[in-house]
């Protein structure tokens, strides 16, 4: 719903006169694990298309084949000659199972899946995005080492994906896995739009991008037509062999009773966590299981065990699918029967991957109405429904924000806007006076400078605090397409403040310094906000976690205490690496009674 | 009137601290007026100080022979807190039959007390001590002692490969990889010698019997921990399975050999004996870091948990109570602090502890401090009835100070400098080989 006329490609051409926007290659659909007769499902995918140099190393992605277990490098994937060099695909028609033995095909794997999630990341913001580094490409290791991980090292530039043997000999490789890649990929990308995610702050933030990142992944893998169509009515361990398989197979009905939120949830969401391959799964733990069976409780949030990270962003994920699950449902019933007391299969399916494509390009979207530093769940929501409301003022057809909002509440998740909005849950614009006469819009989109000026003319009205650092981060033109072509353009601007103080000088800005912390102890404080323009070069929103917020610096504080990251040298560069081990393990770490 | 026995009670307890370096190593002496008994506990390093290794008899030989002359020839009781090198390499055997492990097994234990993980019957099958009181729960166990295995394995290779790693992989990362893949090493033949030592074999968890009350009358033992996972609870037990597989799987894709493992894919260059192509030389030294950094975040998690299979002994004699953690860190104490049923009794002993031994050589997360905060006798005055503490370690041997992760962690040095009587191994001078103390009872 979300494809837009102006942006799709213009039919392929095989003339080098006329060059192509997209280039297709071949990818494992989900990964090596899930097969048909036998062969791993493959699927083609459209990237876009550029002359790329052998590994293949392009524009925005390098993907380089080391391995530091074995220290080698492996044959790099070389682009074909000829008329084809930009829109070949060297494993077109070929067997999966012989690509599988082909490191070049992993490469090519790695290189489709992350340039896609790239393009997807474009298209819902209308701009391009940028990784979280000085530098344009990404590098990927799809075999970097024997191990069952794979993570992204913003200090390194790089996705690393291990691989490991399973349990029937064969080698697993995570480069294969779409979900896993995606994931991966949403990590350097979310890094890229906010930098400042990885910083230690509340325990919502820390869960955010792993809870972010399986959203992406999933919603990606829910947006295919044809996994829903063949996931929709599936019972739990039903594994329908032979003559059985193909009837359902043919079978162009699904039941009514099918198709309520309950049954749904069991058959599509709990049937794609069975198949994402028990194997795979060990990279990190069971998201989509774990989120699936999560049953709402505002009370989550609130227990121990979901004070880690990992365990904390499954109660995001699950809030999503609860909302996914619930709107698909609904807009399933207002559909007239085909046959009494059915529907057909492929409307069922077709609806499915539109309201997942739909939450998707919200959720991507969402970033540029979040704030700049120290998200909350709470903001998220905000966001996701200010970004909903902003392009489809219209709520009627899928209801997404009604569903969202009471799905996030049934896990304890509510929008931080404090009403104000045009709807319930949305940021409020900005209800102060600004002055717009000094500032030029024209390089104001352009120009961080230009917004700082603008911000520090508006300062009081604003809520700058003065005695900070402060800083505009970044400065995004976008142009923005709706559901029915309909442009929206925007301009986002990031402004962040720190102060640095020791602890006995928190209490003149109000805020409470953790029992027993030391009062030398040095405290950055850190503060911000996202300008959203329209336009006119007028703000629309101004999404704001002030650094002189004192019941919500104090209340971080006291987390970050409590979870040990005033200890000296207490941040980790390799967190994601950290956080998907202590999912597989299962792990609930104890820092608060460290010393 | 009492049987005579059940009168005999110690009237005084002399307490060797054995300086081994990075390691434990106790001499505990119980004096009846007829007798004494003495109780070993743990016997092992991982990297003598440097004072010791300088010259002459081989360090642990040294240590285990006044052990030998110290109880006379006769240990009474031999404990066991975990399976880590620097805490049973003193009971290791060689084939002269001269080894120190041969000295202590002809010391003759009545008793040895090991956890319930060390017990040889769950490799076979049988139900883990305590359970199986629901079902599958034997199982778990049983995955729980061949996760430990996979350790041992995962450390072997990661050592392996440490050995073959290229120069531009950090040092520091090499030689903690180095410190702690050796200290989790499997140690069979000390393993195998403690096994056919002694004449009963007594392998304990949080709330059973520690089986010493013929050996040390008029002294009672509590076990604090390991909880079994029956103790531990569901979410516990779920987690074991899912360890299990973890390390199950680490185990598979690590070869524990010398040797490079070979390439996934024909045609692969090989980088010791050709160059990188000079686009790709930026990314290769980064990967091999990662890569170390990565493997050593695996050996510290499966440290931590080899360390959580301690026993942790509270010993209560004559008014005195006496705390032996071995390495238990927080998790842990976490189960007898916060989900034990008896956990008020627990809080109620620990109060009155007058030594500590402590925890992990002093290392950030085995002392917690809700369990520093309930000890009374905490007192930042001198003077009798003062907390004695106990710490057995060499510094710059784990961790890193620029992390915070430091071993002994100077904060916690601090704090028990200022409100305990501090006995630390490190502070002992020249060729000294232990610290002795005499506590009347
Ligand atoms: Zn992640
Ligand atoms: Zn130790």
């Amino acid at each position: 719903m979300t494809a837009p006329g102006k942006h799709s490609p213009p039919p392929p051409s095989r003339s080098r006169l006329a060059p192509t926007r997209t280039r297709t290659l071949t990818v494992i659909a989900q990964d090596p694990s899930v097969t048909l007769r036998g062969q791993p499902v493959t699927a083609q995918v459209e990237v876009p298309a550029e002359a790329l140099g052998p590994g293949p190393c392009g524009y925005r992605v390098h993907v380089i084949d080391y391995d530091a277990t074995a220290d080698v490098l492996y044959p790099a994937w070389t682009p074909a000659t000829g008329a084809d060099a930009d829109n070949g695909d060297p494993f077109a028609g070929a067997s999966p199972k012989a690509a599988i033995d082909d490191p070049r095909f992993h490469q090519q794997n790695v290189y489709a899946l992350v340039m896609r999630t790239l393009a997807r990341f474009e298209q819902a913001l209308g701009r391009r995005v940028s990784w979280g580094f000085y530098g344009h490409q990404l590098k990927v290791a799809p075999h970097a080492f024997a191990e069952a991980n794979a993570f992204y090292t913003q200090r390194d530039q790089a996705l690393l994906f291990g691989y490991f043997p399973g349990e029937s000999g064969d080698m697993v490789y995570s480069c294969l896995s779409h979900d896993v890649v995606v994931h991966e990929t949403t990590h350097a990308l979310v890094d890229g739009l906010r930098g400042r995610y990885t910083d230690p702050s509340s325990p919502d933030q820390a869960a955010f991008h792993e809870g972010f990142a399986d959203v992406v992944a999933l919603l990606s893998v829910f947006s295919l037509r044809e996994v829903v169509r063949a996931l929709v009515d599936r019972r739990p361990g039903d594994e329908p062999r032979g003559a059985e398989r193909r009837r359902r197979g043919a079978d162009t009905l699904v039941r009514r009773e099918d198709i309520t939120p309950e049954r749904l949830r069991e058959s599509v969401l709990l049937g794609l966590a069975q198949q994402m391959g028990q194997e795979l799964s060990r990279v990190r733990g069971q998201p989509l299981r774990r989120s699936a069976a999560l049953r709402p409780s505002p009370a989550h949030l609130a227990a121990t065990e979901y004070e880690v990270p990992h365990r904390r962003g499954e109660v995001l994920v699950a809030a999503m699918m609860d909302a996914f699950v619930s709107v698909w449902s609904a807009r399933l019933q207002t559909l007239g029967d085909q046959e009494p007391g059915r529907l057909s299969r492929d409307r069922v399916a077709e609806e499915g991957a539109d309201i997942a494509d739909a939450l998707l390009t919200m959720s991507i979207r969402a970033l540029d109405y979040a704030p700049p530093v120290h998200i909350e769940f709470g903001d998220f929501l905000s966001a996701l429904l200010t970004a909903d409301h902003e392009i489809r003022p219209d709520d009627s057809r899928f209801r997404l924000r009604r569903h969202l909002l009471s799905s996030f509440a049934a896990y304890g998740i509510q929008p931080a806007s404090r009403g104000g909005g045009a709807e319930k849950g949305l940021w409020a614009p900005p209800h102060a006076e600004l002055v717009y006469e000094r500032s030029h819009f024209e390089s104001m989109s352009r120009s961080r400078d230009e917004v700082f000026r603008f911000v520090w003319e508006n300062r009081a009205a604003l809520g700058l605090y003065e005695g900070a650092y402060s800083r505009v981060l970044s400065v995004r033109p976008c142009h923005r397409v709706g559901p029915d072509g309909f442009v929206l353009r925007e301009v986002v601007a990031e402004c962040v403040q720190i102060l640095t103080v020791q602890a006995r000088e928190l209490r003149e800005l109000g805020v409470r310094a953790p029992r027993g912390m030391d009062p030398e102890t040095e405290v950055r404080l850190e503060g911000g906000m996202t300008l959203v323009f329209d336009e006119y070069g007028r703000l629309k929103f101004n999404v704001q976690n002030a650094i002189d917020d004192a019941a919500r610096q104090s209340r971080r504080l006291q987390a970050l205490w409590d979870f040990g990251h005033f200890r000296k040298g207490a941040s980790h560069p390799r967190r994601f690496a950290a956080i998907h081990r202590a999912r597989a393990l299962g792990l609930s770490r104890q820092v608060r009674e460290e010393w | 009137m009492p049987a005579k026995s059940e009168r005999r009670q110690p009237t005084a307890l002399t307490l060797r601290t054995y300086r081994v370096g990075f390691g434990d190593c106790f001499l505990l002496t119980f004096h009846y007026p007829d007798e004494a008994r003495h109780v070993l506990i743990d016997c092992g390093t991982v990297a003598f100080p440097r004072s010791h290794t300088a010259k002459g008899r081989p360090p642990m030989l040294r240590v285990v022979e006044d052990i030998r002359d110290q109880c006379g020839g006769k240990l009474h009781a031999v404990i066991v807190t975990h399976r880590h090198r620097d805490h049973l390499s003193g009971f290791k055997p060689r084939k002269d039959g001269r080894g120190p492990g041969d000295i202590l097994k002809a010391c003759d234990p009545d008793v040895v007390l090991q956890p319930w993980t060390e017990d040889p019957a769950l490799a076979a099958g049988a139900a883990a001590p305590g359970s199986p009181r629901t079902p599958g729960s034997h199982q778990t166990a049983r995955a729980f002692t061949r996760a430990l295995s996979d350790m041992h394995r995962v450390a072997a290779a990661a050592l392996a490969e440490t050995k073959r790693m290229r120069a531009d992989v950090q040092k520091n990362i090499r030689q903690q990889l180095e410190f702690l893949g050796e200290d989790n090493l499997r140690n069979d033949a000390a393993v195998r010698n403690l096994m056919t030592m002694g004449r009963r074999h007594v392998y304990a968890h949080a709330g059973s019997d520690a089986g010493l009350a013929r050996v040390l009358p008029g002294v009672t033992v509590h076990v604090l921990g390991p909880p079994t996972l029956e103790q531990a609870g569901d979410l516990h037990r779920a987690r074991a399975v899912d360890q299990a597989e973890f390390w199950h799987l680490q185990a598979l894709s690590s070869a524990p050999s010398t040797r490079r493992p070979r390439a996934l894919f024909k045609g692969a260059l090989d980088l010791r004996t050709h160059a990188a192509p000079p686009q790709v030389r930026w990314f290769i030294p980064r990967v091999r870091n990662l890569r170390g950094e990565s493997l050593l975040d695996l050996v510290r998690v499966l440290d931590g948990a080899m360390n959580n299979t301690s026993l942790v002994l509270l010993f209560e004699v004559g008014g005195k109570k006496l705390l032996f953690p071995g390495d238990a860190q927080i998790e842990s104490w976490e189960y007898a602090l916060r989900r034990a049923e008896n956990r008020e009794e627990v809080k109620r002993l620990l109060a009155d502890v007058h030594v500590y031994k402590v925890g992990h050589h002093g290392s950030l997360n085995a002392t917690p401090k809700s369990l520093w905060r309930l000890f009374r006798h905490r007192s930042p005055a001198r003077g009798a009835g003062r907390l004695i503490s106990l710490l057995s370690t060499l510094p710059g041997k784990h961790g890193r100070k620029e992390r915070g992760t430091e071993v002994p962690r100077e904060a916690l040095l601090k704090e028990l400098e200022r409100h305990s009587e501090l006995v630390s191994t490190h502070a002992l001078r020249g060729r000294t080989l232990r610290h002795h103390l005499i506590i009347p009872l």
